[in-house]
């Protein structure tokens, strides 16, 4: 079902305001990339470049072999997760993740027995069983966040695209969705893209990191290449906080460091 | 239940519709009388004896639509594409304008019909409470002190125009035609005005269902119709020793009724008013009929004998009336200050 | 006994403050309440009293009389094209002014709110010189048989014009604040743009454009001073009810004046209480979605 996602000279101009610059980036089948940058790096634009929620200025998108030009929106069929989740709030819990598959042409449309047994094991799969009833208000904010993924998984989409996961949740809840999502991508294997603003987050979960600034990508790479061989003065700067915690680390674990905490 | 009520709703807006249709299909020809105010009452009744006459004459039923309000704004209606066919106005001057902007009249309307084309005339008197508390009998008791005086504005009423050249015809007989006294003598009589509503109707809703002031400068018929409709023991009609003539005019608007094949009806339906019976239905609802040998002796007695000036020999006719008293800039703004 | 004695001065004084603004705040609401008795209630009252002056019979008499129920026809009948007509292309405009950046949207939305800073009579005068036999289409309209203004189709316009605002004033800020992130979520998952309209953003607004229904209702069936210049006053055919309450008033028909005229204050009275219920449910829904963030 994973397709990889090229992304070739992509440039998207806001006015006369350049978000992205030319932007190239390989995405292999079932990676998990996540798109670091500061605010106005272009993660975010870059994201929604590939959904096609934005309409590029220029260069091309690939999913495998099909140039996502050729694609409507709906044809695309990408798992979108927003930052704010955009969950239905009229809906119940049961509706949101339903929507994708109810909302296909009558042709290719599943029975609603077919929807509901696929909408319970959605849920059991982000571990809200029985919450099918409530409404998005009834909701913790971790809760909502899963809802969000279930319903983007509902489509089964080509490509899962997450923009800021985490960015609206409290910092222990953070830590346990950041560890269940890695181990739901490894379970459904999903070529997965997300956005953050937050080094730890990119470092501890993706496979690869995609650096961004003013528009272009500065370095993609592994958490090690990176921290290894930084490619330019600002990812130097940029990851420094985290260079600095890895060396702390590997500090604290030698036995007298410890003790003397 | 509820089922029933959306079919039964369903079934009421069906029926409205079917009845708005009904009645556009029911009359093979309606006629458009556009008229001013106080004519209502009279023409409800005349339309009914016409369409009868009508009936009985051709065998074809005439339906008779009315439009009221002030003359000079149905003039306006009429010029801008009111689709009468035809008028019924307060003033010569106003068919006058339809005339002038439009060539749906011909310039010499007014010799089409008899009498300058006024098939009744009427004047203006006054109307007191029952009693006639403050002893008014004539002009001269309106300028006193702490009498009220209720007349509309005559920059926007055709009625109050008629009151105020009455009022300046009895003043100029009495200083001896001298312009600066009369003028003062009129500036008095509007000091004591509390309201100036901008049409006839109004004036005699603000005293008559109001209460408000001691006298009502009004037309005739409107005077009678107050006291019939309010009571005759609630309000007495005092005549001035000397008023106005005045001759509202009727014409067939020649290019709408022509367009609406309405030439014949529209003819017949003026010629109508000079019949006995139009003549008599005039006297009857308080307009003086021009023929008043047809009209009820019991109604024609209702009518006072006053001298009348007119506004042709008078005044000049109602261009140089408009332009000496009612222009921007002329006598009324002159001597009339809003007393607050 | 002694701390108490030593409190007591100091507690004393906001405690005088506290009964200050409590006065005023009597005083405050007493003014409110009689300035709405004196001009509103009052008023309302007086419309039933004076329809209901020489008894039930004569009421429903009036109700009876074939021009007045021709004017009540034609209320509803403009009502009924001037509403749906608002309602639908406010919608639209109300949709395409939150949910799209476009050139020239400032200048739409200042257009939506013109109605609302005119006056009556100046939209009913724009048809008067737009259609009237003199006006600029007024030879072709007359060339090709065609009455707007002092017909029914004027009538229409007029109330159009003067009613527009009213649905799509209560969207857009609606709108506007709940955003496009639920329609592009729609989108992304497959939906099409209606089904997206359809299942998203109207159930979203949906108890909003009830409430502007509501008011854009009330005021087509109320309008005065636009229709009255487009209407001719033919009775019985282009007489709305504000336009025959007029008309019988002047006759001295008080009773029937205010018959009809309490069948209009009936109409308001009805939405103001589906307003009331409304808000309260209304409120419900937005602070549903105030919690969510």
């Amino acid at each position: 079902m994973s397709v990889p996602v090229r992304v070739r000279n992509l440039e998207k101009n806001f006015g006369r305001y350049p978000a992205l610059k030319g932007v190239s980036l390989d995405v292999e089948a079932g990676e998990l990339v996540a798109l670091l940058g500061p605010s106005g790096s272009g993660k975010t634009t870059l994201l929604r470049a590939i959904a096609g929620l934005e309409q590029p200025d220029g260069g091309q998108v690939l999913f495998g072999d099909i140039d996502a030009n050729s694609l409507s929106l709906r044809e695309r069929r990408i798992g979108f997760v927003f930052q704010q989740y955009a969950l239905f709030k009229h809906m119940k819990v049961f509706d949101n993740i339903a929507f994708g598959l109810r909302a296909r042409p009558r042709t290719s449309r599943p029975s609603e027995s077919a929807i509901k047994a696929k909408v319970l094991e959605l849920l059991h799969l982000v571990q809200l069983d029985g919450l099918e009833a409530r409404y998005p208000a009834q909701l913790s904010g971790g809760q909502r966040q899963r809802v969000a993924l279930a319903r983007a998984l509902a489509i089964e989409p080509r490509v899962l695209l997450l923009d800021e996961p985490f960015g609206a949740l409290d910092a222990r809840v953070r830590k346990d969705l950041r560890k269940w999502l890695r181990e739901l991508h490894q379970r459904t294997g999903h070529t997965t893209l997300f956005v953050t603003h937050d080094q730890d987050e990119a470092f501890e979960l993706a496979d690869r990191i995609a650096i961004l600034d003013h528009g272009r990508i500065e370095q993609v790479g592994t958490a090690q290449e990176i921290l290894d061989h930084p490619a330019t003065p600002f990812i130097d700067s940029f990851i420094e906080g985290i260079a600095r915690r890895e060396a702390q680390a590997r500090e604290w674990t030698k036995p007298h460091v410890v003790a003397s905490r | 239940m509820r089922l029933l009520t959306r079919r039964s709703l369903a079934l009421g807006t069906a029926a409205l519709f079917l009845s708005v249709g009904a009645a556009q299909a029911l009359a093979d020809r309606t006629l458009l009388n556009v008229s001013y105010d106080p004519t209502r009452e009279f023409y409800k009744e005349f339309n009914a004896a016409f369409a009868a006459d009508w009936k009985a004459k051709t065998g074809e039923a005439v339906t008779i639509e009315q439009s009221h309000g002030g003359s000079g704004k149905q003039a306006r209606a009429v010029i801008d594409g009111l689709q009468a066919d035809v008028v019924t106005l307060a003033l010569a001057g106003d068919i006058d304008q339809i005339a002038s902007k439009t060539d749906k009249l011909p310039k010499d309307w007014a010799s089409k019909l008899p009498h300058n084309s006024a098939p009744y005339t009427s004047t203006i008197v006054f109307l007191v409470r029952k009693g006639n508390p403050k002893a008014i009998k004539d002009w001269g008791d309106l300028v006193k002190e702490g009498v009220q005086v209720i007349t509309p504005n005559p920059k926007t009423s055709g009625g109050a125009r008629w009151n105020y050249l009455a009022a300046w015809a009895y003043a100029a007989k009495q200083l001896g035609g001298d312009e600066a006294k009369t003028k003062e003598w009129i500036a008095d009589l509007y000091r004591n005005v509390p309201v100036l509503d901008t049409g006839a109707r109004g004036s005699t809703t603000t005293f008559a269902q109001r209460g408000i002031g001691d006298v009502l400068i009004s037309w005739e018929n409107e005077a009678f119709l107050v006291q019939k409709e309010f009571g005759a023991d609630n309000f007495d009609i005092v005549v001035p020793s000397l008023s106005i003539l005045a001759e509202p005019p009727v014409a067939v608007v020649e290019g709408n009724a022509k367009a609406k094949g309405n030439l014949d009806v529209a003819e017949a339906y003026l010629k109508f008013l000079y019949s006995p019976e139009g003549q008599k239905l005039a006297a009857k609802n308080f307009f003086r009929p021009v023929d008043p040998a047809s009209a009820d002796p019991a109604d024609l007695a209702r009518f006072p004998k006053l001298e009348l000036v007119s506004i042709d020999k008078d005044f000049g006719g109602w261009a140089k009336a408009q332009k000496d008293f009612f222009a921007d800039g002329a006598i009324f703004d002159q001597i009339y200050r809003p007393t607050n | 006994m002694a701390m108490s004695d030593r409190v007591l001065p100091l507690a004393h004084h906001p405690e005088r403050a506290t009964t200050e603004t409590a006065t005023t705040k009597v005083i405050l609401i007493a003014i409110a309440v009689l300035f709405l008795a004196a001009i509103l209630f009052l008023p309302l009252v007086t419309v039933f009293i004076e329809a209901l002056r020489k008894g039930w019979g004569t009421l429903f008499e009036s109700f009876s009389d074939p021009d007045t129920l021709a004017a009540i026809r034609l209320t509803l009948l403009v009502a009924a094209i001037a509403v749906p007509f608002n309602a639908v292309v406010g919608l639209a405009a109300s949709w395409a002014i939150a949910k799209f950046e476009f050139k020239g949207k400032n200048l739409l939305l200042t257009l939506i709110d013109l109605p609302f800073s005119i006056s009556p009579v100046i939209s009913g005068l724009v048809y008067v010189l737009l259609f009237g036999a003199q006006g600029w289409l007024g030879p072709w309209l007359v060339a090709h048989d065609i009455q707007i203004i002092f017909a029914v189709p004027g009538i229409v316009l007029a109330t159009v014009l003067v009613t527009f605002p009213f649905v799509a004033r209560e969207l857009i800020p609606l709108m506007q604040s709940q955003g496009t992130s639920e329609e592009e979520a729609a989108l992304m998952l497959g939906a099409s743009g209606w089904y997206t309209f359809l299942h998203v953003t109207l159930p979203n607004v949906k108890w909003a454009l009830l409430y502007g229904v509501l008011l854009c209702n009330a005021r087509a069936m109320g309008e005065f001073g636009a229709v009255s210049v487009v209407s001719g006053h033919i009775r019985g055919l282009t007489n709305t009810m504000p336009l025959h309450i007029e008309i019988l008033y002047n006759e001295y028909n008080f009773v029937g004046a205010f018959a009809v005229a309490s069948l209009l204050a009936g109409l308001a009275l009805f939405t103001l209480l589906a307003k009331t219920f409304l808000e309260w449910r209304f409120a419900g829904e937005l602070a549903a979605s105030a919690r969510r963030h």
